[in-house]
């Protein structure tokens, strides 16, 4: 069978207006937000889960690979088409299905951006947690597929914490729901298996979400340090204090010198460091929770400590911690934006390395992220036209993972692995983990079609793909990982 | 499968070796019972049984063996008591890795030298291990207010029949790195593999915490309160509708209550309490102190040994409907509201009984578990919806070919 054969197959199926086939229309497909790029074979916009059925099964037909894709912000390169094929772009299917304040669900298709559910929560009193930075953009389908976490992750959880049933249609094209509408179905916890599993298991076509209540009170402030190392001793201090704040967010002065002058939200820029800090809850319990985490900051060493005394200065507040790797992207030709996890009590001296590094190799880099979690988003900003930049950056890279690695954490806090990061893999996992990760990927039937060369390292479940070809492509929106 | 063509007194260790009476299953006992104090000991036993065709059922404090089908064949009981340390316990980080058969009990005293804890109140009580919290996945009353057990797992590691011994997450409290496989053993009951150990991320103990009981007309009247009480976003920790016949085994008058119990500060405590103060005044009688010991007494009913006890998944809306209907059959019943459960615990119920439960239950696209009864019922109340069912056989086609691990409890030879 013919390229022209399946694109007849899957116009028939789905409508000629809902599939791209011509190289001009797939170009805009080649990519996420990442640096890896491949093109498909055609983009399918199902409308409902019956053409996602459809689409996957006259993949299998043809014998070409499947890949599922929701706004293409990923930072990892989960939805590049790496080998080619039907990718799959759930966009269409944006509509929310139900909202049930009385049982504090909702259900929704995986193309709804993340803010247009917050949004849609809001006049019941309620909201949906998780808020990944990218959140006015990325979809719910997506948030799915890299487990996605956020500034609230802290007090709230990712995204599994929040999903209570997924429908997904397999590789053999039949859809069905893992979970439900309630928490804590029988069996094997296969809904949250399914979460963060990078479209390599299967294409979510609608999530049933747990809503919470809005808080009474928000209280938000900003303590000002003057080194990195101070800041990050204040994290482990506040928290251990027995007030875990609902986010502990962290700019370093890179950042601060970035963000502030762009937008003007307040952030110092004589401070070494800053720790953007949210209490919530009933007006009584603010007011001490706040007392105890102004405490904690002080003894710690705090500068100054700021309250945020109007909703607008909150919004401030946050607008410069959200909008800060976009600012970055308007200070230097291009960034890579790194997520790797340590232990909180290990931040002060993997900030200090994070640093050495980078003046090491030479590269600027501006450190905002989610501090409370041990979560460290380090964005090193280089000229891909300078000779040999984009090698030395993504060897940098590597040594920073390295060294979260070595200091007890992980490779990946919520961005995923991708394409990116699948040869770190070896580096926290053994053969027996990813042969048993292979082994769950057969037992979902997705074996190579679903998303191909995804998440696991060569000779574990998952072909080479063009590994050596992908490392050449760069791509042009200036944003690297 | 093959039927067993070893000697297991020679193949497995005599030091691990206990009397096989005190692990009977449904009124079976198991030709050997073996308690391993290593991982690899636990990896042999599992190659062993494996390479003969013999079945192993993994065990911890055995409060909740009733769960899923009674099993087809059963041939070594292994006990995993004998793994019962901390391996690793970072009070800063707020995390802690701990081997699968110490106890809830111990993992709390532990924790609590350092002001933390793990939010999990499973029944029947803390004698539960870890390894058992998280195979079987119950859930308690914290459940929705404080996150569940399964959902504070950040890492794993987990013995295959094949000896492998697989790790996965880590010891952060934050990762995405690879598939989170840890999940697919919680709810599992050690039929994909054997949980070895557990890593989990903590909270800080509540510095106080307060329980009332407010006593209504009728179990609607109840539900309507401790639906207005959620809505109230208090620092609640439980919040649950007692029918009448729940609420005596607790020592409360016979009538229907709501049982709430708020953690946090002390001046946290004292605003919210104001608050269900106003609340209750609203639509009846106030609220009173909690009997003590009553959240236990409550525990303890759910993972009741004798009698049958169901635990329905529904829809908040509905537990006063499932709580009466439940009342119907002549059982004690009662509702978490946060996490939309409601447990049913009665002397004996009925199979035909159970299923049209069920199926009223799953019009209302929730769920029904037999989380205890006798084998006669949960041989043929099949405890997996039949699409999950199919990846079930294919997960254990991949991680248990040969039938080792509690072969028959998703259904028969699986």
């Amino acid at each position: 069978m013919t390229h022209e054969d399946l694109i007849r197959d899957l116009r028939d199926a789905l409508g000629d207006a809902h599939v791209l086939h011509l190289p001009e229309d797939l170009i805009a497909y080649e990519y996420d937000a990442t640096i890896e790029r491949a093109r498909p074979d055609a983009v399918v916009f199902p409308g409902s889960t019956a053409d996602v059925s459809a689409a996957v099964r006259i993949a299998n037909t043809h014998d070409v690979p499947v890949v599922p894709r929701g706004s293409g912000t990923g930072l990892a390169g989960g939805a590049v088409p790496v080998i080619g094929g039907v990718l799959v772009a759930m966009t269409r299917m944006r509509r929310i299905v139900e909202l049930n304040a009385a049982n504090r669900i909702a259900v929704v298709e995986p193309g709804v951006i993340n803010l247009d559910l917050q949004a849609a929560c809001e006049p019941h009193g309620l909201r949906y947690a998780p808020d990944p930075s990218s959140q006015r953009i990325c979809t719910i389908g997506g948030n799915v597929g890299t487990n996605a976490g956020g500034p609230h992750t802290l007090a709230h959880g990712s995204t599994v914490n929040h999903v209570l049933g997924v429908e997904v249609v397999l590789a053999d094209g039949t859809a069905t729901w893992l979970g439900g509408r309630q928490p804590d179905a029988p069996g094997p916890d296969l809904r949250g298996v399914f979460c963060g599993s990078e479209g390599t298991l299967g294409i979510v076509t609608q999530i049933c979400v747990a809503l919470t209540p809005l808080p009474h009170e928000v209280r938000t402030m900003l303590a000002i340090f003057d080194s990195v190392e101070v800041a990050s001793e204040a994290v482990s201090a506040i928290i251990s204090g027995g007030v875990v704040p609902v986010a502990v967010e962290m700019l370093d002065q890179e950042i601060i010198r970035i963000v502030e002058p762009q937008m003007h939200v307040g952030y110092p820029l004589d401070a070494g460091a800053v720790l953007l800090l949210e209490v919530e809850g009933l007006p009584e319990a603010v007011a001490a929770d706040a007392e105890r985490v102004v405490a904690a900051c002080e003894q710690a060493g705090a500068r100054e400590l700021r309250v945020a005394e109007s909703a607008e200065e909150r919004e401030g507040l946050w607008e410069g911690r959200k909008g800060g790797i976009g600012a970055i992207g308007a200070s230097s030709p291009n960034f890579y934006i790194l997520d790797g996890v340590v232990p909180r009590t290990k931040l002060p001296e993997v900030m200090s390395q994070v640093n050495a590094l980078s003046a090491e190799y030479g590269f600027r880099c501006a450190n905002i992220f989610h501090a409370g979690d041990g979560n460290l988003h380090p964005n090193i900003m280089f000229n891909e036209l300078d000779e040999g930049a984009t090698e030395r950056v993504l060897e940098l890279g590597g040594e920073i993972m390295r060294v979260c690695v070595e200091a007890g954490g992980s490779i990946t806090g919520e961005h995923g692995i991708g394409l990116e990061k699948r040869t770190y893999m070896e580096w926290i996992f053994d053969d027996d983990a990813l042969d048993a990760m292979g082994r769950l990927r057969l037992a979902f039937g997705a074996g190579e079609r679903f998303n191909p060369c995804k998440v696991l390292p060569t000779g574990h479940g998952c072909a080479s793909g063009h590994a050596a070809e992908m490392r050449q492509h760069l791509a042009a929106p200036g944003v690297y990982i | 499968m093959t039927s067993p063509t070893i000697d297991l007194r020679e193949a497995l260790p005599a030091e691990g070796r206990r009397a096989a009476a005190d692990y009977l299953i449904d009124g079976a006992a198991p030709q050997i019972a073996q308690q391993p104090r290593t991982r690899e000991e636990v990896a042999e036993l599992l190659t062993t049984a494996s390479e003969a065709g013999l079945a192993v059922v993994p065990q911890g404090s055995r409060t909740s063996l009733d769960l899923g089908r009674p099993i087809d064949r059963y041939d070594i009981a292994l006990d995993m008591r004998g793994l019962d340390r901390i391996v690793d316990y970072e009070p800063a980080d707020m995390t802690v890795q701990v081997q699968a058969g110490m106890t809830l009990r111990a993992l709390r005293s532990h924790l609590a030298e350092h002001g933390q804890y793990l939010p999990a109140d499973p029944p029947p009580g803390d004698d539960v291990t870890i390894g058992g919290l998280l195979a079987t996945a119950r859930p308690g009353a914290w459940r929705g207010h404080a996150p569940a057990a399964r959902d504070l797992v950040i890492g794993m590691e987990v013995a295959h029949p094949d000896g492998s011994l697989v790790r996965s997450g880590g010891r952060v409290v934050k990762n995405v790195s690879g598939y989170d496989l840890h999940r697919l053993h919680t709810g599992a009951l050690g039929t994909l593999g054997v949980i070895l150990e557990a890593s989990f991320k903590l909270v800080p103990l509540p510095p106080a915490t307060r329980s009332f009981a407010v006593r209504r007309g009728s179990v609607r009247d109840a539900a309507r309160l401790a639906t207005e009480l959620r809505d109230a976003a208090l620092p609640a920790r439980a919040l649950t509708v007692l029918a009448p016949e729940a609420a005596t085994s607790l020592g409360l008058p016979e009538h229907a209550h709501v049982l709430l119990e708020l953690a946090g500060y002390e001046s946290a405590l004292d605003a919210a309490t104001r608050r269900v103060v106003d609340l209750a005044e609203s639509s009846g009688v106030g609220p009173e102190e909690a009997p003590p010991g009553g959240w236990e007494r409550l525990r303890s009913l759910a993972g009741s040994p004798d009698g049958v006890v169901l635990r329905l998944g529904i829809p908040a809306t509905r537990i006063a409907a499932s709580i009466e209907a439940a009342r119907g059959l002549g059982a004690t019943a009662w509702g978490h509201v946060a996490a939309g459960s409601v447990m049913v615990h009665a002397p004996a119920i009925d199979v035909t009984s159970v299923r049209v439960l069920r199926r009223n239950v799953e019009a209302e696209g929730g769920f029904l578990v037999v989380e205890s009864g006798p084998p006669a019922l949960r041989a043929v109340v099949d405890p997996l919806g039949s699409a999950t069912r199919d990846l079930v056989g294919a997960l254990k086609r991949q991680f248990d070919p040969n039938g080792t691990l509690s072969p028959g409890r998703w259904e028969v030879g699986l």
